[in-house]
């Protein structure tokens, strides 16, 4: 500290250097990386830059967007969610089920089929939200645990509904109409995803909530003393992660045309690497929306690119360890730098 | 147990006394009165055969939770192990393989499979613990890494399949060889192994400092202690530990396994927690470790027997975590 202090008294840092490190300060680090990444692949990388490419990336990062978004709220009240691929897969599977099991009954009642099922697969995001945030919330357990403990129970349910085996039978309407369709020539997944950051930026800045969320992250202890209600914004938060996650589902299973068990067994992992990267802090307390969903956006524009580079899909799994390692190894070192200049 | 709390002012009442050794006997009462029960519905899982079958499974889970304690008593945990279980097995087998088809000596195939699988270890607990200690990024984010990168390599160097062939002599050497009759060799090791790590733990400043670290590592810091290298030397000896495990199982399947470690992360951390190890830091030791690597042995053993279908099963064992987890909130509660 002391050391730091004598730095900046002798030699004054010049007005450009400044100027440099407030803008650093005010955009961050993730934004510069990922523009710097998109001109070098939009070079190097063949058909990286095409429409249909740009859409595809679009869409399959929505996703992740989605769950990435909501696994930050969760990681700013201090905690974890391990368990949001797991209700993506049970969303998947319970919303099929219940839309393919009604479609002998109402023949013509598309609307109400899909009605049926959506709230199904919410309900079920809710439902094991509900439980983390009762556990973490009121018996003071390890999130870690808790998560992990549904996300098996989740699993578990979703393998035992369905054997494992694919669940066909929705509506057309839901997979063309919702699924795979393009709205004003953009992924219908994509305004999902915006709507979402919007509404969580907005939650974050403007409502009472999102001060709470970063009040009981922070210390939790101060938020208890000054009177927040900590465990009714917990339930809230982890219950709000849950449902984001099962609208992912849904928006997956749509575009799939089945209900999955076997959805994708790396969300979880991804949708954590997405906010770590994106500078949202373990410890609770720091995260911004927007950056989240550049943190998305960055690990798919990188599968993307590597996918099209026709990079074997086992070395891409190295790439993505080291570079979640290094993206937040980076941001450790550089904002020691920021604070002492 | 190594109850030698740190903890200041711990006084023992009389009814809190006889709680804790309540508690501490919950869990062989739990396991021996789901034996018991099991028993009236299976006759078979109390055969001798059955039990040799346990314990010998018991032992790999002995040694993956026992790493997983040594980095969950400095408040870490390890997410690579299990997919760093995968690479060391293929690694290993490769090695072996390799220079069997050159017609290498014996012993220098044997020891090539046992330096590579540690020495792969080593290098795992080296990128954990090196940027966990030094760079204090979180465990979690770091381990999430290796994770990827073990589970990478594991595939890529296998190109996705097992490498048959490990040499007969590294399977008697570490599972049916017959150096003590009648003891089972993943038995005895995994015992020599508990052995040392209880003399280490409680009877070396090593050990008793990693206590301290994850009890409080700002007391552990002002006291002197050289916080981050014991933190480097915890994660380098889970890793080795791990490793160790991942030899002996690929000893006993005779191949070298890109999926050898697929649950095992759980199954560890689920073994350490529910024997009593407490995710906060500090609380452990390797009686609870084999304690809970025990119970789930025989809960899926017994699960197996009474033909209880994988994927409830797989819900049991959510529920049993989450319980597991309620069971350490009272521990430490009423301690």
């Amino acid at each position: 500290m002391t050391t730091g202090s004598t730095d900046r008294g002798g030699a004054p840092p010049s007005v450009a250097l400044d100027r440099f490190y407030r803008l650093y300060g005010a955009i961050g680090f993730l934004p510069i990386m990922l523009i710097g990444l998109v001109v070098i692949f939009a070079f190097v990388v063949p058909h990286f830059l095409i429409l249909p490419n740009v859409l595809n990336v679009l869409r399959s990062s929505s996703y992740l967007v989605i769950l990435a978004v909501g696994q930050m709220l969760v990681l700013m009240v201090g905690g974890f969610d391990l368990s949001v691929g797991a209700v993506v897969a049970l969303s998947s599977v319970s919303s099929a089920l219940v839309m393919a099991g009604l479609k002998d009954q109402m023949v013509d009642q598309a609307a109400l089929i899909i009605v049926a099922g959506v709230l199904t697969g919410l309900g079920c995001g809710f439902l094991v939200g509900l439980v983390n945030g009762l556990c973490v919330a009121f018996l003071t357990v390890s999130p870690f645990m808790v998560t992990l403990g549904t996300a098996s129970i989740a699993t578990g349910v979703a393998l035992l509904l369905t054997n494992g085996i694919p669940v066909y039978g929705m509506p057309v309407g839901y997979v063309d109409g919702f699924g795979r369709a393009l709205w004003l020539k953009l992924p219908s997944a994509v305004y999902l995803a915006i709507a979402i950051v919007a509404a969580v930026f907005v939650l974050q800045n403007f409502t009472r909530m999102g001060r709470y969320i970063v009040a009981i992250g922070g210390n939790l202890q101060a938020a208890i003393v000054s009177g927040v209600p900590t465990r009714i914004y917990l339930v809230a938060t982890y219950a709000l992660c849950s449902v984001f996650a099962s609208i992912s589902g849904l928006a997956l299973t749509a575009q799939i045309g089945s209900g999955q068990a076997a959805i994708n067994s790396q969300l979880t992992l991804e949708s954590i690497a997405a906010a770590v990267i994106a500078g949202v802090s373990l410890k609770g307390g720091v995260g911004r929306v927007e950056m989240v969903a550049l943190g998305a956006l960055f690990l798919l524009i990188l599968t993307n690119a590597m996918d099209l580079l026709t990079i074997d899909p086992r070395i891409q799994t190295i790439f993505l360890g080291v570079i979640v390692v290094l993206a937040v190894a980076l941001d450790e070192l550089s904002t020691r730098r920021t604070k002492r200049v | 147990m190594s109850d030698a709390d740190v903890a200041p002012g711990a006084r023992e009442t009389g009814a809190s006394g006889l709680w804790r050794s309540l508690l501490a006997l919950l869990l062989p009462i739990l396991i021996v009165a789901m034996e018991l029960g099991v028993y009236l519905l299976e006759p078979r899982v109390l055969s001798i055969g059955n039990l040799r079958n346990i314990l010998i499974q018991s032992s790999y889970l002995v040694l993956f939770a026992s790493a997983q304690m040594v980095v969950i008593l400095t408040r870490g945990f390890d997410l690579s192990l299990g997919a760093s279980v995968s690479a060391i097995s293929v690694a290993s087998a490769l090695a072996m393989t390799g220079l069997d088809a050159e017609g290498a000596a014996t012993w220098i195939v044997v020891s090539a499979g046992l330096v590579t699988g540690l020495g792969f270890g080593f290098l795992v607990g080296l990128f954990n613990g090196g940027f966990i200690s030094w760079l204090g990024i979180s465990p979690f984010v770091v381990t999430l890494g290796s994770l990827n990168i073990c589970l990478g390599l594991a595939t890529t160097i296998s190109g996705g399949r097992p490498v048959f062939n490990v040499p007969d002599p590294f399977s008697s050497l570490l599972y049916n060889g017959k150096l003590i009759p009648g003891v089972p060799v993943p038995v005895m090791l995994a015992l020599a192994v508990c052995v040392a790590l209880y003399f280490l733990l409680d009877h070396t400043v090593f050990g008793r400092a990693l206590y301290l670290i994850g009890n409080n590592p700002r007391a552990a810091r002002l006291a002197g202690l050289p916080s981050r290298r014991y933190l480097l030397m915890a994660y380098i000896l889970g890793a080795l530990l791990a490793a160790f495990g991942a030899l002996m199982l690929t000893a006993r399947t005779g191949s070298g396994e890109p999926n050898l470690g697929g649950s095992l992360m759980l199954e560890s951390i689920a073994a350490a927690v529910i024997g009593g190890v407490s995710l906060q830091g500090g609380v452990g030791g390797i009686i609870p470790v084999i304690l809970g690597s025990l119970f789930i042995t025989m809960m899926s053993n017994a699960m197996n027997l009474l033909r209880i279908d994988g994927y409830i099963q797989q819900i049991l064992l959510g529920i049993i975590i989450i319980a597991a987890i309620f069971l350490d909130r009272i521990r430490s509660t009423r301690s």
